[in-house]
Order: C-alpha cells, then structure tokens, then sequence
C-alpha cells in the first residue's frame, strides 16, 4: 500500500501537468509489471515531450497498438494509477491519451 | 601499484539451497583458498549488494560478513543498484591508495531467486525515479524505452538485439559457473515473447543468485606469491536518476565519463584492450556499451555484433563478454561487478579455461547501475 502521506505530496505536483499536450518521444509496451501494476498489464508507458518544453513519463491508455508511434501527439490526464486494496487510498496520477485520433 | 591477486565465484543460478550468506561465505572462503592468505591479512572489506534490505530485510551485512568470517576489520557495504559490486571495487582501490589499507577483499554477492518475479521487479524499480515507478515502469521498460530509439534512429531492428544475446550464449556455453550454458539461437530468441517492447524474454539478463570475491592489494611481497594483475585504471561517474532528463536516450554517458576518464588514467588505445566485460543486462546496453566506451563509433555497434564481431574464436581485435555476459552468465545483481572484473583476471592470468583469449595485453570491465545512473570502468593489465 502506498501512504495517503505520499498521495497527498505527490498529487500536489498533478495540476501542474493536466491538460497539456506533447509528442511521444519513445515509448515501450509492458507485459511484466511489478505487483502494483499486475491489473492493468500489458500497457504502454510513454516519454511524452510536452510543448511547453517539460518532458513527462507515465502511462498511455485508451488506444489500439498501430497507433502508439514516435511522435504521435498525446495529452495528460487523470487516471487512477495502482492497484490498491479496499480501504487503501486510492491514488490518481497523470496519464496520457492519444489525440486527433 | 595495485594488484589483483585472486578471484573466486559461486556458481550462477537458481541456488536454492544457499542463502545469501551461504554464497558471501563460499566465495570468501573460496578465495583466500586460492591466493593462499589467511584471514588476519585482509586489512578491509568491501561489499556490492542491492537489494538484501528491500527483498529478506536483510541488513548490517558489515556484521554478518564480520560473522562468517570470523574478523573485526572495517567492511563496507555498497549500493549501486547493478553497479553495487563494481562500485564497492571502486572504492576499495581508493581505499587502499588512501593508505588505509594493503590488502583488501571486495565480495559482490545477491539472493534473487527466492521471489516472485514481480516482487524482483518491485525491488529494481525501487532505483528509478518516483515519476518512472508511478507510471508502473520497469528496467526491461526503460532499456526497451532507449532500444526503440536506438533501432529506429540507425534503422536496425529486433534481430540485431538478438545477436548480442545468441553470442553470449555460445560464451556462456564455455563457462561451467555460468546460468545458462547452453547455445541459443538469434531465430529462438526472436521468438521469445515480449517482456518490455522491443525486448524479449531473451534479450533480458535472468533473476539469479551468486556471488564472487577479488582480493586486492598494494603489498608486493603478495603480488610476487601468486598471479597477479595490476589494476591499470577505476574510474566511476553518475548521471540524472530520470531518462526523461538524460542528454541522450541512446547512449548512456556516465559511460562516456567513466570511459573517457579511465583510458586517460590508463594511458592506453581501445585498440590495446583485447577482451572486455561490458554490461548487458539487455542486450541493447551491451551495443550502447561498445559505441560509448568508445571502441566503436555510434550507430555501428549493432551491424558488428551481427556480423559476428566480438565473437570467441572469431578474428575480432577485442572479444566481448566471454563469461557469457549478464545474459547467459546470469545477473545476481551485486556480484555482476565482480564477476565482470574477475573473468578479465582469469583471461589475463591464463586461466580462462575453453573460453581463454591469446595474447592479451589489456582487459576493461564495465559496470551499469540503473538505466545509466551510474557507470563503472576498469582496467586492468597483465
């Protein structure tokens, strides 16, 4: 389980990076996650340029393979990021969707 | 001058039946054996470990090695995820030149096997950046991240990787203490399902266990008993945690650094050095390696490696990873380092058995922490 501590820290930088758009850098497909990540496997994680010059790493979701490409244009969301028990926290972070697709 | 007089390594693999204290007392033993000294002329000790407190909450393994051992010199422990055991040689050789010490044992040693393989995922990715292990992002994933680049940047593809792993496979044949010594296809290995994309199952360094231990000195009373190496030249740099920070994604430059650094201290061409133990803990890293240690210019490693260079037996100026590399000699994390230090002491001194390589000169070692955190390169001449 991951402290509600930590969630509340980390959550405080989300804001910053919601919303914006980038390209896809590089990007891999996992097929063997750690233990938190078992549920949503296999999945695609992206190194996202974002157009106000920051880069960002975190998951690409809603999107079929052939369109997964090097500088495809993507924007960050919110999604739920690990799996967690019951009555953990449930913890939100910052995922990419494919736009104009 | 410092030398290195001995090395011993457990077997590689799934060893169930040994703990990692069991492996750490085998290899101490093991090599004090073979250099002939005793116990009471080790001034120091130093110890590559990553993840004995993340995995068996196992720490304090100053005392516990003190324990096996019987002593009460100073022992040190080093984490430098995958570089934990080239970084803890590292440092014994400052520690020495400090005048600290004369003699010095330095152990790398790791228990993989008893976990699960996502617990030993959990545990690596405890060394990438809190925004990498959010986006659930793994080691397979972030080489697999710079292998895209790398392949789609010099228009090569999966079956390049493949190479690297079918070679050190044959080395790994060659090898008793290896994981796996059997010979692997490039065909076999680009049928392996995906692990990270673009990397396979077999493109990716295995879970295992083993440890290995080098005794160091400045004594030459020592150096003159047995067979000795000098340690030519140790350099180390570091890098930003974050891949999404690097300079490059394809190339890892605490190698360039590291590299660059130690050649100069050394005094010596590429072209001198005739074996090398580069780190392959994918495939792709094993090319990275030869193009940002400077042996090769970048972009050309991955037709090399194709056309058999670097391969035993072939007519290559330098032979790549005759241990068998990460991939087939197996990666029990903190004992990679030394493993990589020790098999470039036995190719010098001879004692490289069906895998020995004639006429050296030099031989390097180079060790990776992370996705490229931290570089280790040595040296070392006969």
């Amino acid at each position: 389980m991951i402290s509600p501590v930590k969630i509340w820290r980390r959550q405080k930088e989300i804001r910053k990076i919601l919303g914006k758009k980038g390209s896809i850098v590089t990007f891999t497909k996992i097929f063997i996650p750690g233990s938190d990540f078992k549920k949503y496997a296999p999945y695609f994680v992206v190194l996202v340029q974002l157009d106000d010059g920051e880069r960002s790493t975190a998951q690409l979701v809603d999107c079929t393979d052939t369109k997964v490409k090097i500088g495809a244009r993507v924007k960050a969301i919110l999604r739920k990021v690990r799996e967690v028990s019951s009555e953990d926290v449930i913890a939100y972070g910052v995922k990419f969707k494919l736009i104009n697709s | 001058m410092l030398s290195i007089i001995g090395y011993y390594t457990t077997q590689f693999g799934e060893l169930w039946e040994h703990s990692l204290f069991d492996l750490v007392e085998e290899a101490a033993s093991g090599v004090l054996k073979s250099t002939s000294i005793e116990k009471k002329q080790i001034d120091a000790v130093f110890f590559g470990n990553m993840m004995a407190g993340v995995l068996e909450n196992n720490l304090l393994s100053s005392a516990k090695i003190a324990e096996v051992l019987g002593i009460h010199v100073p022992i040190f422990r080093t984490e430098g995820a995958c570089a934990s055991g080239g970084m803890a040689f590292h440092l014994a050789t400052r520690y020495i030149q400090s005048g600290s010490a004369k003699t010095v044992m330095v152990i790398g040693g790791e228990k993989m096997t008893d976990y699960s393989p996502e617990e030993v995922t959990d545990a690596l990715a405890a060394a990438s950046s809190g925004e990498e292990q959010e986006a659930g992002m793994t080691f397979p994933g972030l080489y697999g991240m710079m292998a895209r680049i790398y392949l789609d940047k010099y228009e090569y593809t999966e079956e390049h990787l493949a190479h690297v792993a079918s070679k050190n496979h044959y080395h790994g044949s060659l090898n008793d203490k290896a994981h796996f010594k059997r010979e692997i296809s490039p065909e076999k290995i680009l049928k392996s399902p995906y692990v990270a994309s673009p990397l396979k199952i077999l493109d990716c360094s295995p879970i295992s266990d083993g440890a290995c231990a080098i005794v160091l000195t400045s004594d030459k009373n020592l150096v003159k008993r047995g067979k000795g190496v000098e340690v030519v030249s140790s350099e180390m740099a570091t890098d930003v945690i974050s891949l999404k920070n690097r300079k490059s994604l394809d190339s890892i430059e605490a190698t360039c650094i590291a590299g660059q650094k130690a050649f100069k201290k050394a005094g010596i061409t590429r072209r001198e050095v005739g074996v090398a133990e580069v780190h392959d803990c994918f495939t792709i890293a094993e090319l990275f390696a030869l193009e940002d240690l400077g042996f090769w210019k970048k972009g050309t490693a991955g037709g090399k490696i194709k056309e058999g260079e670097g391969k035993y037996g072939s007519t290559s100026k330098l032979i790549i990873n005759t241990s068998g590399g990460l991939k087939a000699a197996g990666h029990p994390v903190g004992a990679t380092g030394i493993k990589q230090i020790g098999e470039v002491y036995l190719q010098l001194t001879g004692q490289a058995d069906r895998r020995q390589v004639k006429n050296l000169r030099y031989g390097l070692a180079h060790n990776v922490g992370g996705s490229g955190g931290v570089a280790v390169v040595t040296i070392l001449g006969s």
